[in-house]
């Protein structure tokens, strides 16, 4: 179907408009926060607001939204207690850095806003100390810090036929394909906040580990299984959270998960599906649909695959899950007990035993077959 | 009964003391100069308290050959604006050991009558040198001397004797002597510059081998309250000194020679012719009451005797046998010896037992003792078994014992008397503490009087925090009867209560920088060594070093916790004053504004509020 040169405008138009009114409203949020502090000053009183509080107490499952959130226990920071005073400061300098950011579509890392105080006179002891005060700008503004343009060092890419439209400054309007270059991309802040404007795949596979990522891009699992493999490098960075929950909602893709054989790699899913305690006062980070379709337990068996036994570590985190309120039933649970029934773990390599495309040929349809009925 | 006079004659004093002389701190060349120094600024100053005169003490140290090394000679000398002594009790006081004026029951800094002659004696065995010593008392007339000892028979010899007229009375002494100052320097700097912390009111110059001067003018011109001396308490009596005081309480028989006769006529008021046995006594009757001790002895005598003067020439008692009522003689005409009995219900009876055995235990108890009234005396005498009335020249050598045991363990008496002490004052030690250390905080406090043994004494404490102290405390400075004690702290009870203290639990931690400044006063300090450097543990004064220390830490705790309190108020305003204005900065831009919140008033009132609880904190702290 061809669309007319006008339509193409049009959509452009209301694409980068999406854009502005997402910078539009968190600039919004920010200096609403910041008024409220200025009218206390301009009254003579000293400024104050409540945050949510994040201590453990606080920190609960919520079965509808099917992710951790914090609980009704809010603290109140007052610039008149002077053991407060010096976080108030480097908070409201977060704010007042992170709306220079916005507005300038500027991006920065985690380190940067750490160095980048510095010229403000506002002292951070260390790096996370900073980061410390980043959380508590998305516990107040119930925003992540991707929205103020903040981004973690660690990166990890993704791969398939889906075209996109770049917003931050210099691109704006700029498309591509990310099929284009087999090593994959980077989902950085460029990524984060294009557009996503369209996609032949219908399924997302976010797989726990860059050599498989390798594999599957050869062995072209995005054209056979019609799918964007994303690789999660370990735990998935919240950025790439926020893009497959984005592919979700946005494009209609279901997610699966595929991890190594063991405790980890389980709730590498599971923080995918519903989230972290650490990341409770945040919303839109999760996939509550995302299916984790193995490595399982079971699969050791089914599959014969070689495996190594469990550290203290990996039994003590079994024990750890079992108390968690979303591993009580359904295959997070199952696979839970078997693990702990075996004290035995597989890797995804593991299936090279049956050779190099074993995995690709033989396990991973089974999964997306199975995938449906779960 | 041997008489002390007699033990003396045995061993030369002199002799004991220079084979003990490590016990009296003469040890060595760097100690030795150490000591000699303070046993000479120690009498000047205890001359001076004696007669409330504002002391000026001027000491100088110089080296006979500056370019030997040391240990070497060296010549100390020590001047004084006291009262000096008479020229005829020099020698005595500076040529003999076991001589000196302050053996009376009261505080002082000398006790012996040893310190000057020991130092004087080190430096003769020394360099072989005279000492030297210059007095006027009376301000008209200086006697100087140069006196060697002759250790033997524990005599002076004087070398050189020559006066010279003066406009002031004083007293200056100089001896040579072997010391290392080089080693020895620091310890007599300390001295002198403490010293003149717990003797405010003198001036005190030093004048150092190097041609350094150290001067500590006076900064109070008040001495304080000289003590009394005071009798005994029976608590702090032990047999030897209970039988000199019998000794002292007995009256020998009077040799009646031509000078005694006289008397007896002069204070009977007779004509020489009128002088006969009848009138003799009649007279005596009339008058007794107003006689001396040794005229009513002697009548007595005659009454029994019926005999007048020119008799009474010719025979010489030979006992008064008082329970059989027996005066035997010796007649020097006859050539034998006859006797006389005695009617024990007459006056003359009385007096010669008083004479002869003493007097009663009751009246011995009352008169020679501090704080004894005649029913504890009789609740006493019950107590330990003796009869009232029992004679003290009676007594055996085991009835001794028993009542020196008796003393001691009677627990009605009243506490020693502490009139005989000479505390230093609370106000004086607190504006010398000040002067000394300008300290941020400063209490002290002297406590009531407390006894050891018998022997009163008291406790004098300050403490002090901040200022010019070095961190690190606490630092002690450890004083007795006025006198700083330098050396051998290991073993000293004020530091055991110290050392002792849990110093967290008044807020003091870290390397805090504070003193300690302990004086005890005593009329006998239980001292370890004879080199007065420390006090031994006696349960008493450790008690009440304890109170006095807790009393005083309570006070700089509070005073810890108020200073944190103005910190904390001074840190709050200080913290306003630099964050405030960064939020107003960030929050206007935030919010969008052009200019900048009107935060200042509120903020100038905030800190000035936090400053004036500062302030008052502070002040508080002063106060106190
Ligand atoms: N500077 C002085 N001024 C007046 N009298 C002094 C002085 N120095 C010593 N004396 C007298 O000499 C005596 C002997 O002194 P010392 O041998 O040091 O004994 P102590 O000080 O123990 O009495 C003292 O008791 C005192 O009477
Ligand atoms: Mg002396």
């Amino acid at each position: 179907m061809k669309t007319t040169k006008k339509e193409q405008e049009n959509k452009i138009k209301s694409r980068s408009k999406k854009a502005d009114d997402k910078q539009k409203l968190i600039l919004e949020i920010l200096k609403t926060h910041g008024a409220k502090i200025y009218d206390d000053l301009e009254n003579g009183k000293f400024p104050k607001f409540s945050i949510p509080s994040r201590s453990v107490s606080n920190i609960v499952y919520d079965k509808q939204l099917r992710q951790y959130i914090l609980g009704n226990n809010s603290a109140l920071r007052s610039s008149r207690n002077s053991a407060q005073l010096r976080s108030f400061t480097q908070l409201m300098w977060l704010a007042f850095f992170a709306n220079r950011l916005t507005t300038e579509r500027k991006s920065s890392t985690l380190r940067d806003i750490y160095y980048s105080s510095q010229a403000f006179a506002v002292e951070f002891e260390d790096q996370s100390e900073s980061d410390n005060i980043i959380v508590d700008l998305e516990a107040v503004t119930s925003r992540p810090r991707e929205d103020f343009h903040i981004f973690p060092e660690e990166r990890s890419s993704i791969f398939g036929d889906l075209n996109i439209e770049y917003t931050i400054p210099g691109y704006e309007g700029k498309t591509m394909n990310l099929a284009n270059h087999p090593d994959g991309y980077s989902i950085g802040p460029s990524l984060t906040t294009a557009e996503l404007v369209s996609t032949s795949a219908e399924i997302v596979i976010a797989i726990e580990k860059g050599g498989l990522f390798t594999r599957f891009v050869e062995e072209q699992v995005d054209k056979k299984f019609k799918s964007i493999i994303i690789n999660t490098g370990g735990q998935a960075p919240r950025s790439t959270r926020t893009l497959l929950k984005r592919l979700h909602d946005e494009m209609k893709l279901p997610v699966i998960c595929l991890t190594d054989g063991d405790v980890y790699g389980e709730h590498i899913a599971m923080v995918i599906k519903s989230g972290s305690a650490n990341a409770a006062h945040l919303r839109d980070l999760t996939v509550p649909d995302a299916k984790w379709v193995g490595v399982w337990a079971t699969d050791i068996e089914k599959y014969k695959l070689p495996t190594i036994p469990m550290t203290e570590s990996d039994i003590k985190r079994c024990y750890d899950l079992q108390k968690d309120p979303r591993y009580q039933d359904g295959i997070w649970k199952k696979e839970l007990d078997v693990f702990l029934k075996l004290k035995r773990k597989a890797e995804l390599e593991a299936f090279s035993k049956y050779g190099l495309t074993n995995i690709t040929d033989k396990y991973l349809p089974q999964k997306l077959e199975l995938a449906k009925s779960l | 009964m041997s008489s002390i006079k007699e033990k003396f004659n045995q061993i030369s004093p002199s002799e004991f003391f220079y084979s003990n002389r490590d016990l009296a701190g003469f040890s060595n060349p760097t100690r030795s100069l150490y000591t000699a120094v303070r046993e000479f600024v120690e009498n000047a100053l205890d001359a001076c308290d004696q007669k409330g005169i504002l002391p000026d003490v001027y000491l100088t140290i110089k080296a006979v050959d500056p370019d030997k090394p040391d240990p070497k000679p060296y010549i100390l000398t020590v001047k004084d604006n006291g009262p000096g002594i008479d020229a005829e009790h020099i020698p005595l006081a500076f040529g003999t050991v076991l001589y000196g004026s302050k053996f009376g029951l009261k505080q002082a800094r000398g006790m012996f009558g040893l310190g000057a002659t020991m130092a004087i004696l080190y430096g003769q065995i020394t360099t072989n040198k005279p000492v030297t010593v210059k007095s006027s008392s009376d301000a008209k007339i200086q006697n100087q001397f140069e006196i060697l000892l002759d250790i033997q028979k524990n005599k002076p010899v004087i070398v050189k004797h020559t006066t010279k007229e003066v406009s002031k009375t004083g007293l200056t002494v100089s001896i040579c002597l072997e010391g290392d100052y080089s080693k020895a320097g620091n310890k007599i700097r300390d001295y002198v510059y403490e010293t003149s912390l717990i003797t405010p009111y003198a001036s005190i110059t030093f004048d150092d081998p190097k041609d350094q001067k150290f001067s500590h003018p006076r900064f109070v011109k008040e001495i304080p309250p000289p003590p009394t001396i005071i009798r005994p308490h029976p608590h702090g009596i032990d047999v030897e000194r209970i039988r000199r005081m019998i000794v002292e309480s007995q009256f020998e028989i009077p040799t009646i020679d031509d000078a005694m006769i006289e008397k007896i006529r002069k204070d009977l008021g007779l004509s020489v012719k009128n002088f006969s046995f009848t009138s003799i006594m009649d007279k005596a009757k009339k008058k007794w009451k107003t006689l001396p001790r040794q005229v009513r002895v002697v009548i007595s005598l005659m009454s029994f005797l019926k005999m007048d003067f020119e008799k009474l020439n010719k025979i010489r008692i030979e006992d008064i046998d008082m329970p059989n009522k027996k005066l035997s003689y010796w007649d020097f005409g006859d050539s034998q010896s006859k006797s006389v009995d005695m009617d024990p219900e007459s006056e003359y009876y009385k007096q010669l037992t008083n004479t002869v055995q003493g007097e009663p235990l009751t009246t011995f108890l009352t008169k020679r003792f501090q704080r004894i009234g005649p029913t504890t005396a009789v609740k006493f005498a019950e107590f330990a078994k003796f009869k009232p009335e029992k004679r003290m020249g009676t007594l055996t050598n085991q009835e001794l014992v028993n009542l020196s045991d008796a003393l001691q363990k009677f627990e009605d008496f009243m506490a020693p008397d502490s009139s005989c002490l000479a505390p230093l004052g609370a106000e004086p030690l607190e504006k010398g503490i000040k002067k000394f250390f300008n300290p941020d905080f400063v209490a002290v406090v002297q406590r009531p009087a407390s006894a050891y043994s018998g022997f009163p004494f008291i406790i004098e404490m300050g403490i002090a925090y901040g200022g010019d102290i070095k961190s690190g405390g606490p630092h002690v400075y450890r004083y007795a009867n006025r006198i700083p004690l330098l050396y051998d702290e290991g073993s000293d009870v004020v530091l055991k209560v110290v050392n002792d203290t849990d110093w967290g639990r008044y807020k003091i931690k870290g390397e805090p920088p504070f003193i300690i400044v302990s004086h005890i006063c005593s009329t006998r300090i239980p001292y370890k060594t004879a080199g007065k450097e420390n006090v031994a543990d006696r349960q008493e004064i450790e008690r009440e070093l304890r109170l006095a220390l807790q009393f005083l830490s309570r006070k700089l705790s509070s005073f810890m916790s108020k200073r944190g309190q103005a910190e904390m108020a001074k840190k709050r305003a200080n913290l306003y004053a630099k964050y405030i204005p960064m939020i107003a900065e960030f929050c206007t831009e935030l919010s969008g504004k052009k200019k900048e919140p009107n935060y200042k008033k509120m903020l100038e009132t905030e800190i000035a509020s936090e400053n004036k609880k500062a302030k008052e904190e502070e002040n508080q702290i002063e106060n106190n």
